[in-house]
């Protein structure tokens, strides 16, 4: 979240899409009940009348997969009618930044596409510098080849009528949520949008996201109480584990993975590389040497690069998606699976179970055996004969049973107390690495093979006992300065000599001297409801990010009503109900002082992104399958998404599959149900595996409610009973009906409450940019199970 | 006599359907889990019963307008200010308590069913127990309203449970003032909304602001204590008790109170509760 969940109760307008709060992150509704309660409104955009759309002033149905055109049409809708923020826009945004000559698009592709790769050469998507090297500008935005005037051009295309025929909304209904929504343009006013999976689950995931933060830049409301691009993170600590590497590019803190490239041979030319030469990340060398000094401690010096060549380098697709299919055809040899159960959560999970059985080895570590550590027994389909692979089951301790740190969605740290010790021989997770590497590095000790080198280099001084001390962990987190041990103030300290160390620079001032802060509850509300003495807050305890955006250039609240921070001429700094995200004695007319996003190179938001791998604009594109030809170009589907060949990905035509299906979660399970199938209450209240489906579809298909019916994809089929509800309902596409069905996928064979693995449906194809699957569009069919 | 009265307030229209009230309640009151068949919605339970005190309904209803409208309503005991319950229990277990709800006294309740029979919520039921020879009995149970959580200065479970704040508890008087208020902010967007505080049984403890009319929940628009339990607690008993003692009397109840109390000589089991007078 750019905000946090509190912050919800400031804002005038919520646009719920892709996600179902309600039922699935209900905390929220505290706030948003309290921001209705205030005026304020809420929009669900969602393909099916959801528990969150019972609580919306205004609901309107989507087709799955269509949110960019959604979206499309609003950021046309904005500028058309003159609604967006201009101020802002022209200040705060690269709107104004003029592009090269050479920057094109034409029928759904931009300039630079190589079919034959599946790519794009991205040097067209450049802008035009002066002299000194900075951004040429035209801040009245009516330079032709400014951003603001591509951007209108792109988006030109996204007309009411084109965008309501390809997402099946009716015209009434979008047209309210687009004056609704876009009346928070207006300086002073503040509308949020809330996400989840429902808009990342998709091979144009990424752009989904960017359009969002497009309409919220055109309309002024980053950086504002009550605004933001707000991610409702799907698991407690999923914010935590993405800022501490979980994704496979991605080192700790957003450091990118180093490649096995010639530009990065040594860090020299890495850093060389990989740091913009302005913005707040031209420090990166600070914090990926400090990073290097924690992991190699003394071990890291100038003269050895800091152990830089230790880190394991790889040019392949490390995503779930490329390791399965490396799994399937036999190039892995063994796999840990710590708290994760793919046989029920991965896409095409039938065939995901088969790819498990390639492996020589299999650890899984849970608290319950799961799908996937049974993976080989014969409940699970499988003849335990014909396996060959080692299953390890290790028993894990529940997040009650150690202690640590949880980040939440609004990137608050906070810690968390042992209640109680684990049950049996169930060891926290950390103490399983740990045990395992202090096995691992006594059995390299005496070795000279390059892997033992590496082993050997690694500073592993978290106790010497087989139980690691967390606090010793918590402390390397924040970093210290390795000549006196000192923790360090916070990441503004980092040095890239070697004198610091700090194992994620984004936490790096949740534990000072004084202790660690994600500790702290003092439940005092310091102003606006940021609580700046609870827990603490990733980066710098900032509980807004890009809160110099809430004040206009010269300093003053856009709506002193609800004033985050402010320039405080007298005592010459920013001050105000936040920790300032950005340099506090930057005067409003000091150079910079009215570039609100420090982390860009330019210190403005990006209307243009010519970073990502597919378009500078989000473009709609339809899914990998989808019932209807593309309404906006003749590219099907998103030109630059790996399509992984074989039979693990079989693609189903709208002839044989004519249906729309997604998959989501309900408030009672978690995740692949793995903690909540095992509990009984929260089994008996969602005990049973559904199809949704309309009244319309249900009569066309001679199926009553709670008939047994069988979903079939290309992938495999499931059997679960028919929950036909008036809260789906057909779309309209280009006139023509096409039915959706939707469905949990929680379920699987073992626990209290079992079900068919909606999983079995899914395909095993992946975002552009990220590699998460669509998890929330593909084609199926249903009939009644008898 | 009760001290002060104490009404449980449900706001129904903040409420986003999560069921973290079904949880809390089982967690404190020690419930075990009673899975059911599937109900063609997301409805765990059909009716509330003597092992699950409260569940949350979930009704798909078109507007006069032909909107859509997803209610939810957390269901549980109303416990009535002239509750027919205590009206006719034979042995003085189902009582007020000082807070003005209603609670089963266990070691008094002889399983007996006649409240059961005559709750016009179709609230109460009877729980199967096994006593230490294998041998079955059974008692009334329902929603305690967490009494044992009041007798300590404590909120219901639910209520503390609720994130919404869509249930509050605290005294008659201010929860129905609040309960008037809010029907004042929302009769804009739910017309036919009202407070559902049936004057038939002398008021309730569970105080909800409805955004339909009753009907639109399964509940009866205008609940009153039977007649026949009238005439059984305030004649027939009396004398009986006399007559037979108070053990013998519940056992000739029981079997009288088929004839005397089904409710329209329907059979109360297999309507599934849906009768209302």
């Amino acid at each position: 979240m750019t905000n946090h969940w509190n912050d919800l109760q400031h804002t005038d307008c919520a646009l719920i899409i892709g996600a179902n709060p309600a039922e699935n992150h209900p905390v929220s509704f505290r706030w948003l009940l309290k921001a209705r309660e205030n005026g304020g409104k809420i929009l669900s955009v969602d393909p099916r009348f959801t528990r969150t759309s019972s609580q919306a002033d205004i609901y309107a149905p989507l087709r799955s997969g269509s949110d960019i055109s959604f979206i499309g049409g609003m950021i046309n809708y904005a500028i058309e009618n003159n609604l967006f923020h201009k101020e802002y826009v022209a200040k705060y945004t690269n709107a104004s930044f003029i592009v090269k000559e050479g920057f094109d698009f034409k029928d759904g592709l931009f300039s630079g596409y190589d079919e034959a790769t599946r790519a794009y050469d991205k040097a067209s998507w450049s802008f035009e510098t002066t002299e000194d090297g900075k951004p040429e500008k035209d801040e009245t935005l009516q330079h032709p080849r400014s951003v603001f005037q591509l951007m209108k051009k792109h988006y030109s295309r996204y007309d009411v009528d084109t965008v309501t025929t390809v997402t099946g909304t009716p015209k009434e209904e979008y047209m309210k949520v687009a004056e609704t929504f876009c009346s928070t343009g207006k300086p002073g006013r503040a509308g949020t949008i809330l996400y989840a999976m429902g808009t990342t689950q998709h091979t144009v995931g990424t752009q989904n996201v960017r359009s969002y933060a497009m309409l919220q830049l055109l309309l002024g409301n980053i950086g504002m109480p009550g605004g933001g691009v707000n991610a409702l993170r799907g698991e407690s600590n999923v914010q935590g584990s993405t800022d501490f590497g979980l994704l496979f590019g991605d080192l700790p803190g957003y450091l990118g993975a180093p490649k096995e490239l010639p530009e990065h041979a040594t860090l020299a030319a890495y850093l060389e590389k990989e740091t913009p030469k302005t913005g707040y990340w031209s420090n990166k060398p600070k914090f990926v040497v400090s990073l290097l000094k924690a992991w190699y401690g003394p071990n890291a010096t100038k003269e050895n690069e800091f152990c830089y060549q230790y880190i394991p380098k790889g040019n392949k697709n490390y995503s779930h998606i490329a390791l399965f299919n490396a799994m399937y055809k036999g190039e892995l040899q063994g796999a840990f699976l710590f708290g994760t159960n793919p046989v029920v959560g991965g896409p095409n999970a039938g065939k995901e179970k088969e790819a498990l059985s390639n492996l020589d080895w299999l650890v899984a570590i849970d608290l319950w055996e799961t799908e996937t550590a049974s993976f080989w027994q014969k409940e699970a389909g499988s003849d335990p004969s014909k396996i060959n692979t080692e299953v390890f089951l290790l028993p894990a301790a529940s997040s009650y049973e150690k202690e640590g740190t949880v980040s939440n969605s609004g990137r608050w740290m906070q810690y968390r107390w042992k209640a109680i010790e684990p049950k049996g021989e169930a060891k926290a997770d950390m103490e399983i690495i740990h045990m395992l590497m202090r096995r691992l590095k006594g059995m390299y000790k005496n070795e000279g093979s390059p892997a033992a080198k590496a082993m050997n280099a690694l500073y592993w001084n978290y106790g010497e006992h087989d139980h690691p001390e967390f606090d010793l962990v918590a402390r390397e987190i924040n970093g210290y300065y390795t000549q006196t041990g000192k923790q360090v103030e916070n990441f503004g300290m980092l040095a890239d000599d070697g004198s610091t160390c700090s194992g994620n620079w984004i936490y790096s001032g949740f534990y000072p001297e004084e202790g660690n802060l994600s500790k702290r509850r003092d439940n005092k509300d310091t102003g606006m409801g940021n609580f700046l003495n609870w827990s603490y807050a990733w980066p710098m305890n900032r509980r807004v990010l890009y809160n110099r955006a809430s004040a206009d250039p010269s300093g003053k609240p856009w709506n002193k009503d609800k004033a985050v921070i402010w320039w405080d001429a007298a005592a010459k700094k920013w001050t105000g109900n936040d920790v300032p995200d950005f340099k506090a004695i930057v005067a409003p007319s000091d150079p910079g002082g009215t570039n609100p996003f420090i982390m860009t190179k330019d210190g403005v938001g990006g209307m243009f992104a010519p970073t990502l791998n597919d378009g500078p604009f989000p473009e709609h594109y339809e899914p990998f399958e989808s019932p209807v030809p593309n309404a906006f170009s003749s590219q099907e589907f998103n030109p630059t998404i790996k399509v992984w060949d074989g039979d693990f990905n079989l693609k189903g035509t709208k002839k044989q599959f004519p249906i729309v299906a997604t998959t989501y979660r309900v408030s009672e399970h978690w995740q692949s149900g793995s903690m909540t199938r095992n509990q009984q209450w929260l089994s008996e209240l969602a005990g049973h595996m559904y199809i949704e489906m309309s009244e319309e579809l249900a009569k066309e298909k001679g199926i009553k409610n709670k008939d047994k019916v069988i979903v079939t994809s290309a992938r495999g089929e499931v059997k679960a009973y028919a929950m036909v509800t008036k809260r789906f309902k057909p779309h309209t596409i280009n006139g023509k009906i096409v039915h959706q069905i939707g469905m949990p996928w929680h379920f699987g064979y073992k626990g209290y409450a079992t079900g068919d693995t909606a999983n079995r449906l899914t395909p095993h194809i992946g975002d552009a940019n990220t590699m998460i699957p669509e998890y929330k569009a593909f084609l199926c069919n249903v009939r009644r199970a008898d | 006599m009760a001290k002060a009265e104490y009404v449980k307030f449900v706001d129904v229209t903040k409420c986003d359907g999560c069921r973290a009230c079904m949880v809390a309640c089982k967690n404190w009151n020690d419930l075990p889990a009673e899975p059911e068949a599937f109900q063609g919605s997301v409805q765990s339970h059909a009716n509330v019963t003597a092992n699950t005190w409260n569940v949350l309904s979930f009704i798909e209803h078109e507007n006069g307008k032909g909107n859509l409208e997803y209610l939810f309503r957390h269901s549980s005991c109303f416990h009535c200010s002239e509750a027919a319950c205590v009206k006719v229990c034979p042995e003085d277990a189902m009582h007020y308590t000082e807070f003005g709800t209603v609670d089963v006294n266990a070691d008094k309740c002889v399983g007996c069913g006649y409240c059961v029979q005559n709750c016009p919520f179709d609230v109460v039921q009877l729980a199967t127990y096994k006593d230490k020879n294998g041998k079955e009995y059974k008692k009334a149970q329902k929603c305690t309203m967490c009494v044992d959580r009041l007798e300590e200065g404590m909120q219901p479970a639910c209520v503390t449970t609720c994130h919404t704040d869509a249930m509050e508890f605290g005294t008659k008087e201010e929860m129905l003032k609040k309960a008037e208020k809010r029907l004042g902010e929302i009769k804009e967007r739910f017309p036919n909304a009202m407070i559902y505080n049936p004057e038939g049984v002398g008021g309730t403890h569970t105080v909800y602001v409805l955004a339909e009319k009753p009907s639109v929940y399964g509940l009866p628009e205008k609940p009153k204590v039977p007649t026949s339990a009238v005439v059984w607690k305030d004649y027939a008993q009396p004398i009986g008790k006399m007559m037979l003692g108070a053990t013998s009397m519940a056992l000739v109840g029981a079997f009288v109170s088929n004839k005397l109390f089904n409710k329209e000589g329907k059979d109360h089991e297999e309507d599934g509760g849906g009768s209302h007078e």
